[in-house]
Parts: C-alpha cells; structure tokens; sequence
C-alpha cells in the first residue's frame, strides 16, 4: 500500500481555485504562522509529522524547456502534503471534529469544497482529489510523531542523570533514579509495527 | 430531538437485562420463504424497548448476519447497501482486529470455526426453569416453521459469589457492569460520566444516532444505513464476541507481580483496569476501594482524566481509560464522543472463587456484545487503536493488559509518585489472558424492519 | 522563509515528464515502474541521503475536474512531484542528491524535460530550483531535531524502558552499577541506519488483498 509506510500515511490532494481569491488564501496562511494560539489545535492533535499547503498560481506550473507545452489553466491550484499517523479515515474525522472551522477556512476557496461537516461528504470530497503516491520513505516508520517526540524527551532525561548521578553515591543515586523514573514514565511506550491501515 | 419509539426498537439495544441467565441460540436458516416463516412467528415473542409495567420473566430479541440476510431473500441492492465490515464478517475482519495468533479463526472453537450462522436469538430469564420453557417456545416454532436449524447455543449466566447468590463479577475478579453510554432518548435514569462532556464540564447524553440507525449522531449527519431507510431505522449492529479468559495465568501474573510491586495486590488489580476489583474507580479513590462510592451511581463513573495526566492516580494505558478515554486527549472530548461502545454481557462458565485451584483450559469467560451503529467507527477502532495499540494515549505499541495480544512479552508501564505506596511500576512480560474464541457481527433490527423482512416486502430504491 | 520551519526545510518539487507518443513504455509509465521497484526501507536511496526525514514522489496525471460548475480544463504536461522533509540548507541536499543518489535520479528525472544529468552538479541544482515552488505554509512537529539525532533517540528509547524494566527492586549499589554500564553503552552506541531493515512480516511488506476493503480505513 504505497500511501502508507510503517505508521504514517502520505496523502496527497490538489484542488482548484478561482485566481482572485487565492490572495484571501495567503492573508489566512500569513495568520496562521504569525498567530500560535491558532496553531495550538493543530498541535495538539500531535498526529501530523509534517504537512505543508503549496499555492500553484495558474501560471506557476514549471516550463524548463522549449520541447515543453505550455500551461493554459484558468485556475490556481493548492496542493496539500500531509504526513500523519493514524488510518485515513480517523485523521479526517479527528480534523472534522475539533478542527472544522480551521478547515473549512483553508479549503473553502477551493471550487465544490463542501463544508468539513458532516463528514461524510467532507470525505468524499478528498478520495475525489486525492493522489496515490508512487513511493513514501520515512527514516523512521516504526515511530508515530507522539513516539518521536517522547523518545527525545526520555534522551534528555538520562543525559541529565547521566551527568548528575556520575558521582553519586548509591542512596543519593537511588533517589535521583527514582526522580528519573517519575520524569519518564509517560514516555516509555514501544515502537513497533502499528495496526493495519495505520 | 424526537422522541424514540420504543415499540419498534429491541429492547436489547436499549437497555441492558438484568436477568442473571441467558441463551444465546445460532441459527441456519433453509430458505427464505420458511425463514420468514419463522420469523412472522417469532416476532410475537421479541422484547421491545417499552418500559415494563411488571417485569416479564424472560425475553427474547433476534439479529441477522449478512449471510442470513441474503438467506432471507433480502434484495441484492438492499444487500450492496450494508456497510462492508458487516457484509463481511467478523472473520474476516480478524486482521484488523489482530484476531491473530492465539485469538485466529483457525484457533476458534469448533462451531464458530465452521461458521455459517445466519441469525442470533438472546434469550435472558429469571432462572434455569423459566430459560427452558422460553427456549422450548423458540424450539417449537423452529419445528413448526421448518425455518431453521439451532447450529449450536451458548449459555451464560451471571457467576455466584460463593454463598448461592448471584455478584457482579467477572472471571478475574472485577465487578463489571459501569459506564455504558448515555443518549438521547435512552429513557433509563443516566449516570453522570455516561455521556460526553459539554464545554462547561457537565455530562450530557450522547446523540441517539451513535446507538440507532436514522437518527443524527455526533457528527450531524446520519449514520451510513442500508436502504431503503425503513429497514435500517430503529435498527442497529451488534457485535458478538466469546472472549476465553486465562484464568489460572491471570491470577499467577497478580500474584507474581503483586508481591514486588510496593502498593500491594489488590492495588495492582486496580491499577491493570483503572477500577478496584469492587468497582470503585481509581480516579475518585486512589488509594482504597470505597463502597459508599461504588454504591452511588450518581458518583461511580463520574469522574474525568483532566486533573491526573501523569497518570498517577490512573494509569494512562489502564483499561478503562483506553476503551473511554473521556477528556485525556484534550479538545474537552471531542475526539471520543464518535468512538464510544455499549456494551452488553455475561460470564459464561464456573467461577472459581479465590483460592480455588483453577485451570486456563476450563471453559470460562465472558460473552462480550457491543451495539453501535458503525462497527467500522466505533467497535473496531476502539478495539484496533485504543485496546491493541497505543498511539492515540502517547503510549506507543503498547496494547491493553487484558485484552490485548501479547504473544511476544509487551509492557504495562503503571506511572506512579513519590509516594511508597504508589512507586512507578513496569509490568512486563505480559501474557494473552484473554483469548477470542469465536464471534460475528449482526444487524438487529426494529420491530417494522423485522416485518418487512418476514413479508418480504424490503424495497430498495 | 516559508520553505524553512525550525531547523528543517520543506522541499517542493514539480518536474514536468516528458510526452512522447513514440515511446515504448510512457515515460510516466516508466518512472512508476521505476518506483513500484525501489526498496522503501533502509536499502532506500533516500536512506543514504540519510538527512531526508521523510519525502515522497507522486506521478501526477492531471488536475481534477471536481464537477460543475466548476470549469474542466487539462494540464499539457504530467508532472513528477517531488515533496521532501530535510534537515540542513536546498544546496547541500541537493549536491548529495546528484553525487550520492545518482541512479536514482537519473532513472526517475531522466523521464523529465530539460533535465540535465548529474555530472554537473551545478547544472542539476540550477535544474531543480527551476523545477521548486515555495511552501506557502509548512507544519512540522518536531522542527529541532535531526534525523540522526531522532533515530538515535528512539533507540535510546527502547533500551531505557528495557533497562527500568530489569532493573526493577534492585539494591541501590546493584543498580548505580547497572546503570554506570547501560550509560556507557549508550554513549558509545552504534549508528543507528535510517529507514528500516526488511524482515518478513513486517507491516511494510504486507501485499495489497484484493478482497473488497480488506484493509482498514
């Protein structure tokens, strides 16, 4: 299933959009970046390694010879990259759930985008403009981004006791392992194989 | 909202018997004109959903599995309409399940191994004697009718707690029986912590939708239904597990890591599920079971995860916080309004009362049924990303303790404080204490759905 | 600068695929092909170009017509679309792509108008920038750490959780000791190699079933 490699899922859609309002698009983007509270959901969601939005103008298309056609497109397009773990129909419900204004806000301009809810055609919408990818790599395919980030906070914390308990004695280490311990407890989940579709 | 119809529901999806004994009868159906046959018969004896002026000493309720459904002269495009997890059944789903190693259709017993059952009767009574004259009716008609042959049946009652009375609990000890989900139109006194969490951090029910076919659910729209939209309303899934428990290797486990883990055995037990053995849910009783609490409904599933997310009180990946996670993924709940099961159940087979010898191998577990109204959305992802993986509550690969497949070891991680009694605890090498022994998916339908079909009168558009 | 987030950089890439009727195999046909063969785990070219985290490669057909009244129009050329997740700067990446993934390339861009070859480095690089569109919004969630660092990472990961694991209830003089070696092994552990090695079994080799929505979701 070439979407999918290890735990994650590339998903790939491209939609069209009248040329004026795509400067609305880029204003909304510009927000997004500027102010965190806005990110927060889409952080907190945590399921998402990478995602990126790119905005194809209808003259965008790239021409790198002569032998080449040119494009004639009456329509700009914004392609969507994502990078998520999770199977394809638990990561759009999630967004519909708690993010559908978000959403909304950013495939609105897009032509026949229906609304983010109710889901169902919500979902159509994407098989419909959705490409299947002809190959996905990840470097780390038995680990969702959740597994990364909690790995890179149990490394911090056996350096930190590395350091300190170097010269500990064996009471005084026996505490500070248990401190350890406490700091890391959330983190210590397996990185494996996941679920089917995942 | 509107108001539910209780006469055209089953009284099965609406509300959890409380008879201690039960049959589960599967059946083959011939053919379609004397299944359906049978069928106008038996729709005299099925149990709605109305409220009981005196309570009846037994009831009956049916379901059909997809074969039974093109068995019964279903029309094809009718069929086409139902939802692909259905249509294909439990076994086939098993990959998704990691109905696997262990648990695999080729390890299942040998009547659910065979397979082709076509329909389910649940028959529950007050006692031994009045089980066997409900099921001497359903025999007579079967006889009668010709429309059916019993394939084999399955008994389940409630365990006895060692002075001849009948208890709550289950094979490992736990009493069971909390935090089925509230809704709409449910029409039982509801229980603070049933439903989902409004904005303000009240319990509210969830919508009938979740539960019922051709009502709006949590995501306003109405649940994927097979046409035409009278046989599907009222109507909903059913799934039917017979889940063996390991017993003997269960209790060896406890008392193997009972006697190193500092809080002590029984606290250990809490710790696997998130409630002590007498129910009391760790959340609200951290430190002691409390049967004021456990007797209190208005208490004893009201609680949230939002002020424990170190898990110290519950641990993250416990039982229950997995299979109702509540507010622990933020977002005050959202994520798992869509995701919530309910469930019905009994034990099947001897208990062994504590101190007893006891042997994995004797047939004893419980009969696990879980009414939603997308298999797809709610059993199976509960069962695929909360209970056999991890990802969702930070914890990894991890799968549950109880339910979950641990062919190759796997860890229980138990978060704990500064306190003795509460030090972080890993369990490791973790065993299958519970093992699949068969089971299917069915579509129970309303009171009008179950006519149509005994008439032959479904059209689809 | 858009195309950056944290330390890491989006790559977005459209090369448009040579159309040529008389060929034998479409070149967009050909680069499938290509790429339905390539090894996805470690033996992935994208595994040495070890500072990828994770990128994909697309043949894309043509736009979608999404119904009326929505206009239909066509792309006169398919394109081969390249998105990449990287640490580091366009130009390194890049330089290693030609020098270090060169079959690779040659055999998926050679389908590709005006590409260049990757004798010439400079030529390559100039190729691809002509070929790049800028990120007009990058997400990513863990924007401060390197491949190398997150994959040494997890395996620390594992073996920490392994180490609490066995060294639960030991005397304090047993585990300072336990802990003094299991430190040392971690300090001088081996290179951990991206992607992962095929072994049977594993989820990334599982065959597409072919019974009606086998898989989940």
């Amino acid at each position: 299933m070439t979407n999918i490699n290890g735990k994650t899922y590339a998903m790939t859609a491209i939609t069209p959009m009248k040329s004026w309002k795509t400067p609305i698009l880029r204003v909304f983007f510009f927000l997004l970046g500027r102010i965190k509270p806005l990110q927060a959901k889409l952080v907190n969601l945590s399921f998402i390694h990478f995602a990126r939005w790119v905005v194809v103008k209808r003259r965008g298309f790239p021409r790198v010879s002569d032998a080449q056609p040119e494009e004639n497109l009456h329509y700009d397009y914004l392609l969507f990259f994502s990078n998520f773990n999770g199977t394809w129909n638990q990561y759009i419900d999630a967004f519909a759930d708690v993010l559908a204004d978000g959403l909304d806000l950013v495939w609105r301009w897009s032509e026949k985008f229906p609304r983010s809810r109710p889901v169902s055609a919500f979902k159509r919408y994407i098989a419909l403009v959705q490409f299947d990818t002809d190959y996905y790599y990840t470097a780390y395919p038995r680990a969702t981004t959740n597994d990364v980030k909690a790995a890179h906070r149990v490394c911090a914390a056996l350096e930190d006791l590395g350091k300190s308990g170097r010269d500990m004695s064996p009471a005084d280490f026996n505490r500070a392992y248990l401190q350890f311990v406490i700091r890391v407890q959330k983190d210590l989940g397996a990185t494996g194989v996941g679920p089917i579709g995942t | 909202m509107a108001k539910l119809n209780a006469a055209d529901i089953q009284g099965f999806a609406m509300r959890g018997y409380t008879f201690p004994v039960a049959r589960f009868v599967f059946l083959e159906i011939v053919d379609a004109p004397s299944g359906q046959a049978l069928l106008r018969r038996v729709l005299d004896q099925v149990t709605t959903a109305e409220r009981w002026d005196v309570k009846p000493d037994s009831t009956l309720n049916i379901a059909f599995t997809y074969q039974g459904l093109v068995r019964l002269g279903l029309p094809d495009a009718t069929l086409l309409s139902f939802p692909v997890e259905f249509v294909q059944g439990m076994k086939a789903r098993a990959e998704v399940l990691e109905d696997t190693g262990v648990s695999a259709p080729e390890k299942w017993e040998p009547a659910w191994r065979t397979g082709g059952v076509h329909a389910w009767v649940g028959i529950y009574a007050e006692s031994p004697e009045v089980l066997q004259r409900r099921c001497k009716i359903l025999d007579d008609l079967l006889a009668e009718t010709g429309g059916a042959q019993v394939l084999h049946t399955q008994d389940a009652s409630l365990l006895s707690d060692g002075g001849g009375k009948y208890c709550a609990k289950e094979h490992f000890g736990y009493t069971d029986g909390f935090g089925n989900p509230d809704f709409d139109g449910a029409d039982r006194k509801s229980q603070p912590g049933q439903g989902k969490l409004t904005a303000d951090g009240q319990w509210a029910p969830l919508a009938t939708g979740e539960f019922l076919l051709g009502y709006a659910d949590e995501a306003g729209e109405l649940p994927v239904a097979p046409v035409p939209h009278l046989l599907a309303k009222n109507g909903t899934f059913m799934v039917y597990r017979k889940l063996h428990q390991n017993v003997a290797t269960f209790r060896e486990y406890l008392d193997e890591h009972g006697s190193k883990y500092a809080g002590g055995k029984e606290k250990l037990a809490a710790k696997f599920v998130g409630r002590w053995p007498d129910g009391t849910p760790l959340e609200l009783s951290p430190e002691r079971p409390d049967p004021s609490l456990v007797n209190d409904p208005a208490r004893n599933t009201k609680f949230t995860y939002g002020s424990d997310p170190e898990g110290t009180r519950c641990p993250i990946g416990s039982h229950i916080r997995r299979a109702h996670p509540r507010d622990a993924f933020g977002f005050n709940g959202q994520l798992v309004n869509r995701r919530r099961i309910m469930r019905r159940g009994l034990p099947y087979g001897r208990y062994a009362q504590p101190g007893e010898p006891v042997t994995d191998a004797e047939e004893h577990g419980v009969i696990f049924m879980v009414l939603n109204a997308s298999i797809f959305r709610q059993f199976e992802f509960v069962q695929q990303q909360w209970i056999q993986y991890g990802n969702d509550s930070h914890q990894g690969t991890d799968r549950d303790l109880l339910l979950g497949k641990h062919d190759h070891g796997g860890r229980f991680m138990i978060q704990g404080d500064t306190d003795p009694a509460n030090p972080p605890y890993m369990c490791t090498g973790l065993r299958n204490f519970v093992e699949l022994r068969g089971g299917e998916y069915f579509f129970m339908p309303s009171l009008t759905a179950l006519a149509l079909i005994a008439t032959d009168a479904v059209d689809p558009r | 600068m858009a195309n950056q987030n944290g330390s890491i950089y989006g790559l977005t890439i459209l090369s448009p695929i040579i159309d040529d009727p008389k060929a034998d195999i479409s070149h967009d046909c050909a680069i499938r092909e290509y790429l339905a063969c390539l090894p996805r785990d470690s033996r992935s070219p994208f595994a040495v170009l070890s500072s990828t985290h994770l990128a994909r490669l697309v043949v894309m057909d043509d736009v979608i017509f999404v119904g009326t009244p929505a206009k239909e129009e066509h792309l006169q050329s398919k394109y081969l679309v390249f998105e990449s997740n990287l640490d580091g700067d366009l130009d390194t990446y890049l330089t290693r792509m030609a020098t270090e993934t060169r079959d690779m390339v040659d055999a998926v861009w050679g389908h590709c108008y005006g590409y260049p070859g990757t004798q010439n480095v400079q030529a390559f690089i100039a190729y691809m920038k002509k070929c790049q569109i800028d990120t007009t919004f990058f997400f990513a969630d863990v924007n401060n750490q390197t491949v190398r660092s997150t994959l040494r990472a997890l395996k620390v990961q594992a073996s920490v959780a392994e180490f609490i694991g066995s060294h639960q209830g030991k005397l304090p003089e047993q585990l300072l000791a336990g802990f003094r070696a299991f430190y040392g092994n971690v300090e001088n552990m081996a290179e951990p190699v991206p992607g992962h090695p095929q072994e049977p079994g594993t989820h990334e080799s599982i065959p597409l079933q072919k019974t009606m929505a086998a898989r989940h979701g």
